[in-house]
């Protein structure tokens, strides 16, 4: 543990010592209380804030400081792990029984937007009803990350302020799961439903008003649990499709904050030319860009066609062609310092599509040949992916390189409210794909988009031997152990072409500088509860 | 031409009176909407998706027993033509059904939007108007001079130019420039009237320039037409000065086509003001549309397109009885 503790603090050191410049002027004043803050929204909330509803950061980044979590990442600490995790509606907490159980202490006195009191009953309502226990007292519409939740035995209460989650066998990245933006706490009083319209939580904001396709406006809650908190008066998340405006309107002072994983590299460099004094900070996104193939579908059913296709794209032009530079190379879990997890870019070099491109090429042509594919007999293929010009972009750079080594493939793009039903169908041969992941953690990624039968594993690769490992993984309580079989796992995926990892996608975070103690995290869903953050205006 | 019925007028064919000129229009007006909200209907229902998959995208997965669950709660699993029957039921019954995407009645979310389109609209119209019309009688008037050669510029650089790039370029140029943007979340003419005027003065702008460079150029043939006519060179003949000939004989004439364009123009700017929308940020019945089509919020978008539908019928109605103003031989007609 001590190792993984040094380990992780080593990387987050270093990213702090990127920062810190960026953020000392905060570290060093007083915070002034008041003012309100206008954020930027890149679409309307997708579910309401029904947080538990949905997948998107146009869902968990406007809903979040409505509510609060039983633990959070630490806001101020831009690399997330088990050991930034802090406590929000919990007090304190302990592992017991080996990692087995998981109990929790809450804080007294917390009460709901709508006056009503919190107890243990709001939690075990909240995580009965996303694990789908047989007695849960409400039913989501749907529920995407019912996955997460799939090791809980059963969740008990003792008294109004403790709360047990008995598990199935150890799990550590439990916890870090709860830490998530995607694991708020509802209210047992209020319909689940009701928060695709409204929103009573116990977080810092209160909504006053949500117009429909213009804007969230928030107001401070008095009566939040935290004494002193929020600074802020109030917070307003303004819709705005256009992104020529919305870089206008932040470069025009119309905005105050820029939205989570919008700013590519590109526009920061222009904004910071526009506007010298704006803050911007680049951080990582947990988002990536891969290549998925149906494995069950011929050509790529065979390994060494879908071998050829990593080979063939050189990552390190695709960042500069169609990403400016703005993201870093990195296997299934985001790099280090963004992540905790994933290989370094010197392990990575033996992988396959990292080495020198002429010979990754040379490389994808052999393994073509021996699967009978020549320039006599050239493959052909579509090349699916979203028709939004972030995937299009990508998709249309991977066309190219494979054209280099005897791959026809032509663009095929599928509408946004088709695309993850078609993917999960897997009505499609290969695709230019982009996911994001809600936690930095083993757990919370393979399982989801590499499991055998996962509706996320568009592959439909399935490998059970690697599933033991996983399954091995979550259990081990040594972190340096666990450390060794997550890369020896993503070792795995990348040899097996499961769904080849092309990049980690970036975010330059723009703010004015009167925004104070807003510190974005390397993960675009974690950090939107904004308690902390005032303004020096 | 003025004062003379020498011809049967085209409105006049049926000798019908005026009452039941309108009374005819509004009939056909139902039926056309009839159509209308058929082909809405079945033509959302042809596109591929539904709401499902799009909660699929927003929610990362939907399982199957979920998908069936809101199909049912939604209604969806009603054959096709029940649903259409309860749609009618609903509009008949002023409810218009309940959206989708945010869970509320649709009324409650399209209510709002309304009047941001309808200003935006008739600003653009009036500033199109103001600009298109006079331009076009200069240029009318000066055929052929420098001055008629720079405003045939004008205007053909106004429809060469799409009303989104203009906008666009506005926004980046008052940013560049001045470090500054109209307000990007709507401010009613009641809590700021100075910011709301300048909030919708830009857009309307950038929508009224194209819109008028088309009307400077019909008024500009339409004037050029009517200014060879026996009954011009006479009111010349009898001493009339130039600006009662131009803006009282030969205008008032050539009238007839622009009222027409203007009200063509009007209706379209009802749904077309999409990418202004969206580039102003201004919350408006276009920008809103698109997105309830791409989240397939059928009732949103029926019942928007349906709106749309009624402002294009009216304002052609409402042209047709200009005619019978501009145009004595309507008159006769009665």
């Amino acid at each position: 543990m001590a190792r993984f503790r040094g380990l992780t603090l080593t990387a987050g050191l270093a990213v702090l010592g990127v920062l810190a410049l960026t953020f000392a002027p905060a570290l060093g004043q007083t915070p002034k209380y008041g003012g309100s803050l206008n954020v930027m929204l890149r679409e309307d909330l997708a579910q309401g804030f029904a947080i538990h509803e949905s997948s998107t950061i146009s869902t968990v980044w406007p809903a979040s400081p409505c509510f609060n979590n039983l633990v959070l990442f630490d806001p101020g600490k831009p690399v997330e792990s088990a050991d930034t995790i802090i406590g929000e509606l919990a007090e304190k907490w302990s592992w017991q029984d080996n990692y087995r159980n998981l109990v929790f202490f809450l804080r007294k006195g917390v009460k709901w937007h709508d006056g009503k009191p919190f107890t243990s009953k709001d939690v075990k309502f909240t995580f009965d009803m996303l694990r789908e226990a047989p007695d849960a007292q409400a039913k989501l519409r749907i529920n995407p990350r019912k996955d997460w939740y799939a090791n809980v035995e059963a969740i008990e209460v003792p008294d109004p302020y403790t709360v047990a989650f008995r598990l199935r066998r150890p799990q550590p990245s439990f916890l870090v799961m709860l830490a998530s933006g995607y694991t708020p706490v509802y209210a047992a009083h209020v319909p689940p439903a009701s928060y695709r319209t409204g929103c009573i939580g116990t977080g810092p904001f209160k909504v006053k008003e949500w117009r429909k396709g213009e804007f969230v406006e928030y107001m401070k809650n008095p009566d939040y649990f935290v004494k002193g908190r929020p600074y802020l008066d109030g917070l307003r998340y303004v819709v705005i499709a256009e992104r020529g405006t919305r870089t206008a309107a932040i470069q025009a002072g119309r905005l105050d904050v820029s939205f989570p994983g919008e700013t590519s590299k590109t526009i920061a460099e222009q904004l910071k030319q526009a506007v010298p004094q704006l803050v911007i900070t680049p951080v990582g996104t947990t988002v990536n860009d891969n290549i998925i193939m149906n494995v069950k579908k011929p050509p790529f059913d065979n390994v060494k066609v879908r071998l050829a296709v990593s080979y063939a794209i050189d990552r390190r032009a695709l960042i500069q062609a169609v990403h400016g530079g703005g993201a870093v190379v990195g296997a299934s879990l985001a790099p280090k310092p963004y992540g905790v997890w994933g290989l370094a870019e010197k392990n990575l070099l033996a992988l396959p599509g990292y080495g020198k491109p002429e010979d990754m090429k040379a490389r994808a042509r052999k393994l073509l040949a021996e699967a009978g594919i020549t320039p006599q007999n050239p493959l052909r293929v579509e090349m699916a992916t979203r028709a939004i010009a972030i995937y299009v972009d990508m998709a249309s750079f991977v066309i190219n390189e494979l054209k280099q080594v005897g791959i026809e493939a032509t663009l095929k793009q599928i509408e946004t409210a088709q695309w993850h039903a078609m993917a999960t169908r897997g009505d499609y041969q290969i695709g230019a794909n982009l996911t994001g992941l809600g936690v930095d953690d083993p757990d919370g990624n393979f399982y989801e988009n590499y499991g055998c039968g996962s509706p996320r594993n568009y592959s439909q690769y399935c490998n059970e031997q690697l599933m033991k490992m996983v399954d091995q993984q979550s259990q081990e309580l040594n972190p340096a152990k666990r450390l060794a079989l997550v890369y020896a796992i993503q070792r795995t995926l990348e040899e097996d072409a499961a769904r080849p990892m092309l990049d980690w996608r970036l975010d330059y975070f723009t703010v004015w500088p009167h925004v104070k103690n807003l510190v974005p995290h390397h993960n675009i869903y974690n950090f939107g509860r904004l308690q902390e953050v005032w303004r020096d205006k | 031409m003025v004062g003379e019925a020498l011809e049967s007028p085209p409105h006049a064919v049926w000798g019908l009176p005026v009452k039941t000129y309108i009374a005819q229009r509004l009939a056909i007006a139902l039926l056309t909407l009839f159509g209308m909200s058929l082909v809405i209907f079945l033509l959302l229902r042809l596109a591929p998706g539904d709401i499902v998959d799009v909660l699929f995208s927003t929610g990362g997965y939907v399982r199957p027993e979920e998908r069936v669950a809101i199909m049912k709660e939604l209604g969806l699993d009603k054959p096709i033509w029940a649903q259409y029957v309860e749609w009618l039921r609903q509009i008949l019954t002023g409810d218009l059904g309940k959206s989708y995407r945010y869970d509320l009645p649709a009324w409650q979310i399209v209510k709002p939007l309304i009047p941001v389109t309808v200003e935006l609209a008739i600003l653009s119209t009036v500033f199109a108007v103001l600009l298109g019309v006079p331009t076009g009688v200069v240029s009318a008037v000066r055929q052929d001079t420098t001055l008629d050669y720079v405003l045939r510029v004008f205007s053909l650089a106004g429809l060469s130019m799409p009303s989104f790039w203009l906008g666009m370029v506005i926004i980046l140029g008052l940013v560049a420039w001045l470090g500054w943007i109209p307000p990007v979340t709507y401010v009613p003419p009641g809590e700021n009237f100075r910011l709301h005027a300048i909030q919708f003065l830009l857009p309307a702008l950038a929508v009224g320039y194209r819109s008028s460079a088309l009307m400077t150029r019909i008024t500009r043939s339409a004037v050029l037409e009517v200014m060879r006519e026996d009954y011009i060179r006479t009111a010349w003949a009898k001493g009339q000065s130039g600006r009662v000939v131009i803006w009282r004989h030969a205008l008032k004439n050539a009238m007839l086509p622009v009222i027409t364009v203007i009200g063509i123009e009007f209706a379209f700017l009802i749904g077309g003001l999409v990418v202004t929308e969206t580039v102003f940020n201004l919350p408006g019945v276009a920008r809103f549309l698109v997105q309830a089509i791409l989240w397939r919020d059928y009732p949103i978008v029926q019942n928007l397109v349906m709106f749309i539908a009624i402002v294009v019928i009216l304002s052609n109605l409402l042209v047709d009885m200009l005619y019978g103003w501009l145009d004595p031989r309507v008159r006769y007609g009665e």
